[in-house]
């Protein structure tokens, strides 16, 4: 396998990583998977395209997230945070119907056409990588994926938000005891999720064509990585996120027509092999 | 905990009475029996005459596909009633026996009879399949798990290297003119008055069974897996099999609502396995109310009549997700949970009686 | 007592029930003879899903076709109504919305039906609906092979039409060693197969053959390995949102500079023109409707669709349809009558003169024998997001169509 061939892989896994950690905040302190969360990626390709068409595409990386964190502000304040006393079943169930309603709205926007959106000028083209050429902008996507990932990493280490964070996705009642406002945190998180997903969305708008179907396509994906990661677990998530993106590009290369294949029977191996997954703490 | 999927304790029950875990007497085990298969009895018999009293053919089509729904919706309904798990992974099962009956009859040149009972047996066996799986898992990895396994079959089926079998995307026309099915003939099959009477009979059949099944003493068992999974086993009880035969019954129910559709239809496509498909039973069987055996069924036809009549602008999906947000907010317990509520409210108002016993539901834990 | 009375309650329900629909339940909705009356249409186009901006304008070629005969009084004096329903181009839906236009609304007409797969199934049901059905987008082969049907007819051409056509046209195009990237389904398989004959029989090289599976987005490790080969040409089978795609990811990994030709099947079209943009100027692609075409009744249509909709020229998708209308309306003048029997009968082997020039509806397999083409996208100030077709060569209907399939009988 040849250079170009794994940083194909390593920019699908950039973006199943940034779109898993998303999830996986959410769920590790909500409890909740986000079943909306492809819909919300698909918000953000389809908000990509229309800030790049009007102004730019560095102005979409910056608006995108934001709306889209607007957006999880939404679905903290009206659902996550009323409905927490519910069963978290029942609110995974919401966001599935949010995932529906999210989903037709954006084709009621945009229409159904599928869309593209160029890369920004100066990134078109492609850049030597060790002697070999390689699309520019891939590797952007690339970079701004493992920066995020060493940040978000870092911050939920070492700053006091992401010691509450992390306080609160292992214990939410003990957490509150101790003093930390849990609907701060969650809220934050929320959005946070939803402006990576946004980002996602994004950066894949140039990378992938926009059209109706990209949501449900890349959500049973990320739900794959989430489970083979440790539900709930954030590095979990990133590590299956880079790990399946790698092993379905190179699947592709040897067995094109299995490759489909290649996120599921991984998903059956780590649930024979390792049923709480490769993170996770619980059984 | 003020409310589970199920709606609240006393809502767990079917519409034959009140709750099985307090009242062991076989007295009123028997009674109980004699009047909850009676009522169901009572049903299948009024349901006989729908074909007479619904007079024009597209209505009649659509309450039948109503009624082949509700296989799914009911095998979906009775896993949440029973354990607590939702599924999204059922219409691997539905759809695998509808592929079965295709692929039988048209490779195997079957007749209708024998790929029906050959597509339930297979749809049960890729139940067993998933439920060695994901028995294990409970709550919000379960519903994860069942939708990548149900969507796992989705992009098997359509993959080229299954065209000779499932014919891909282009899906399969099954061929029914070589046989009958419990002596219909092909045309018979096609025509919703004709083919009603079967599909009735067989989910009337089926709801009794997982009827019987929840009260029996293995239903307790489940109850108690549901209530407090840690407890049972500490109680000595192996708690996966009997999640796993809970399974493989109820996608035993949703492969005969398969192989039924196939035969109706005459054809199978991917979208029987697809994610759309997986949340209309869901939203069916969650609109009309989990917590009543009655409730998915009433649910799916209520579903399928308004998808005709909403289906005009290409927001079906939208209106799906809106009525699903709208009940799973406001409506916990669904169209059918929620009226036996205020029913029973009145009465117990009424005969100012004790109220049942509440013994508070622990949601199936989930949090890490 | 209690029994008694739910007892007494199903009798007479079931009584009831029984005198009120006295006879059988199928009895119900039987049309009578269509002499005379009004030629009632269902269009079922998609409204929702990918495929939605297809089926508006299929609906609004057959509504055109319609208004067009009706304001020339009719065909014969009979009016022809378009019942437009709803579709999310699923089977299951689909069939529905037929039901619904037969039984219901009367419609004997069957229009605007989108994808292979429901076709499939319609084509199952017809005979128990009695309607016809006029296809002007399923281009699967099996539907004039194993899954044909009396009461089907196919108006736009088949796969096999159109990859003869791009075969015949093969010579005219300069590369002389080929790669073929190709979705990994039965048309991708099948159109690399009569690709590669062509190539031989023209004295061409192969170089890379690769598949893709359906639904793929991301080409990178794809395109990565055709890179490395050293053809000056590329057959490329993607099409729809996997079509995007790859053309988009070809131009970032400068993969076109590479290639002198590129020969895509079903790849280009004027829908995805805005999408694609100049990327695809000297791209070659195979195109089933000439709008440039001198026929006069194409002339005539061409101008006629402009003045309706702001200056705007009619592409495959509004062209196929309005000739599936077209292809209806001869079937009825032919039979003088409304009746979906007699209009079967008259379309059997019956040629007409039509946009698409002299066109047969072939008896044998119900496949209407039209030609195709091989074009060349280039700039054009009047066609969609500034880009439209040069014909490159023009393939004569009866060759390419081939003899009828054997597994087809009537």
């Amino acid at each position: 396998m040849d250079l170009t061939q794994l940083l194909n892989g390593i920019a699908l896994g950039s973006l199943l990583m940034i779109l898993s950690s998303g999830l996986a905040m959410i769920y590790g302190l909500r409890g909740v998977t986000n079943f909306a969360h492809g819909a919300l990626y698909m918000a953000g390709a389809y908000i990509a395209y229309s800030v790049a068409q009007q102004v730019s595409f560095w102005a979409a990386l910056i608006a995108a997230p934001l709306v889209l964190a607007a957006l999880g502000a939404v679905l903290e304040l009206v659902f996550f945070r009323r409905l927490q006393h519910r069963n978290h079943i029942e609110v995974g169930l919401v966001t599935f119907g949010l995932a529906m309603i999210i989903e037709r709205v954006i084709v009621i926007i945009w229409g159904e056409r599928t869309l593209s959106v160029d890369a920004p000028p100066g990134l078109t083209g492609t850049t030597s990588v060790l002697g070999s050429d390689y699309p520019s902008y891939r590797l952007l996507v690339i970079g701004i994926a493992l920066a995020l990932a060493v940040g978000l990493v870092y911050w939920l280490r070492k700053s006091r938000v992401g010691l509450h964070i992390r306080a609160a996705s292992h214990d939410v009642e003990t957490s509150a005891i101790l003093g930390i406002n849990v609907d701060r945190v969650s809220l934050l998180v929320v959005c946070i999720g939803a402006a990576l997903a946004g980002l996602a969305g994004t950066l894949a708008a140039p990378y992938v064509s926009v059209h109706p179907a990209m949501g449900v396509a890349i959500l049973i994906q990320v739900l794959i990585v989430v489970v083979i990661g440790g539900a709930g677990s954030i590095g979990g998530a990133m590590l299956a996120g880079m790990a399946l993106g790698i092993l379905q590009t190179v699947g592709a290369i040897w067995a094109p027509s299995l490759s489909v294949l290649i996120p599921y029977a991984a998903l059956v191996v780590v649930l024979l092999w390792r049923p709480q997954g490769l993170a996770g703490k619980r059984a | 905990m003020t409310d589970n999927l199920t709606g609240a304790p006393e809502l767990t029950i079917t519409p034959g009475g009140s709750d099985s875990q307090t009242r062991l007497g076989t007295i009123a085990r028997h009674r109980h029996w004699l009047v909850g298969g009676g009522i169901i009895a009572v049903i299948t018999l009024l349901g006989l005459a729908v074909p007479y009293l619904v007079s024009s053919k597209f209505n009649m089509g659509l309450v039948l596909d109503g009624v082949i729904l509700a296989f799914l919706a009911l095998s979906i309904g009775f896993l949440a009633r029973h354990l607590g798990l939702i599924s999204l992974g059922h219409t691997a099962f539905f759809g695998g026996a509808a592929y079965t009956v295709g692929i039988g009859i048209g490779r195997w040149s079957m007749t209708p009879t024998v790929a029906f009972v050959v597509a339930v047996v297979v749809g049960t066996l890729l139940a067993l399949i998933m439920g060695v799986l994901v028995v294990r898992s409970t709550g919000m990895t379960f519903l994860m798990l069942t939708l990548a396994l149900g969507q796992a079959l989705y992009q098997f089926s359509t993959q080229r290297i299954a065209i000779p079998w499932t014919g891909a995307h282009d899906g399969l026309q099954i061929d029914l003119s070589g046989g009958t099915f419990l002596g219909l003939t092909q045309k018979s099959m096609m025509n919703a008055a004709l083919f009603w009477p079967v599909a009735w009979v067989l989910l009337m059949v089926c709801a009794l069974w997982l009827w019987i099944t929840g009260r029996s003493r293995f239903g307790t068992v489940l109850e108690g897996i549901r209530e407090n999974e840690e407890r049972m086993r500490f109680s000595g009880f192996n708690t996966d099999l009997p999640r796993l035969i809970a399974f493989v019954v109820s996608g035993c129910v949703a492969s005969i609502g398969g192989a039924l559709f196939a035969l109706n239809a005459a054809y199978v496509s991917p979208e029987l396995l697809s994610f759309t498909k997986a949340g209309d039973a869901l939203t069916a069987a969650i609109v009309g109310g989990l917590g009543v055996l009655a409730g998915p069924i009433f649910g799916a036809i209520v579903y399928v009549l308004a998808q005709s009549r909403f289906n005009t602008s290409g927001n079906l999906h939208l209106y799906t997700g809106i009525a699903l947000v709208l009940v799973l907010m406001f409506l916990p317990g669904g169209i059918l949970g929620s009226l036996e509520k205020w029913v029973r409210g009145r009465l117990s108002r009424r005969r100012q009686a004790t109220p049942p016993s509440t013994s508070e539901p622990s949601s199936p834990e989930d949090q890490s | 007592m209690k029994c008694t009375r739910s007892t007494f309650i199903i009798s007479a329900l079931a009584v009831s029930g029984l005198l009120a629909a006295c006879g059988s339940p199928q009895s119900a909705g039987d049309g009578n003879s269509a002499d005379g009356e009004a030629v009632k249409v269902a269009v079922i186009p998609p409204s929702s899903g990918a495929l939605a901006q297809f089926g508006q304008d299929a609906y609004a070629a057959w509504q055109f076709a319609a208004d067009e005969v009706n304001a020339a009084g009719g065909i014969d004096g009979r009016k022809v109504e378009i019942i437009k329903m709803d579709t999310d181009a699923t089977p299951a839906t689909t069939l529905r919305a037929a039901r619904e236009a037969v039984n219901q609304k009367d419609a004997k007409f069957i229009g605007g039906v989108m994808t292979s797969t429901e076709h499939g199934a319609l084509n199952a049901q017809l005979e128990g609906l009695g309607a016809l059905s006029f296809n002007g987008l399923g281009k699967d082969d099996a539907l004039t092979g194993k899954d044909c049907n009396a009461n089907a007819f196919r108006v736009v051409q088949s796969t096999t039409m159109d990859m003869n056509a791009v075969a015949e046209g093969l010579s005219k195009l300069p590369a002389a060693t080929w790669d073929i990237q190709a979705v990994d389904y039965s048309t991708g398989h099948t159109s690399a197969k009569v690709f590669k004959a062509a190539a031989d029989k023209g004295g061409k090289k192969m170089g890379i053959e690769q598949f893709a599976p359906l639904n793929t987005t991301d080409f990178g490790s794809y395109i990565s390995k055709l890179k490395g080969s050293d053809a000056d040409g590329l057959f490329a089978v993607e099409y729809g949102a996997d079509g995007v795609a790859f053309v988009n990811q070809m131009a970032q990994f400068n993969l076109s500079k590479k290639y002198d030709t590129v020969l895509g099947f079903n790849m280009v079209s004027e829908p995805l023109f805005k999408a694609l943009g100049d990327k695809i100027v000297g791209f070659n692609n195979n195109l089933g409707y000439d709008v440039n075409s001198d026929e006069p009744k194409n002339q005539e249509f061409v101008k006629a669709w402009a003045e309706k909709h702001d200056g705007a020229r009619p592409y495959y998708v509004v062209a196929d349809n309005y000739l599936s209308a077209q292809t209806l309306f001869e079937g009825v003048r032919k039979a003088g009558s409304a009746d979906p029997e007699k209009v079967k009968e008259a379309l059997n082997d019956l040629t007409f003169n039509s946009i698409a020039g002299e066109v047969t509806m072939r008896g044998a397999d119900h496949q209407l024998i039209r030609p195709s083409y091989l074009g060349q996208v280039v700039k054009d100030d009047k066609g969609t997001a500034g880009l439209g077709w040069k014909i490159l060569h023009k393939a004569d209907g009866a060759t390419i169509a081939g003899d009828p399939s054997p597994d087809c009988t009537l």
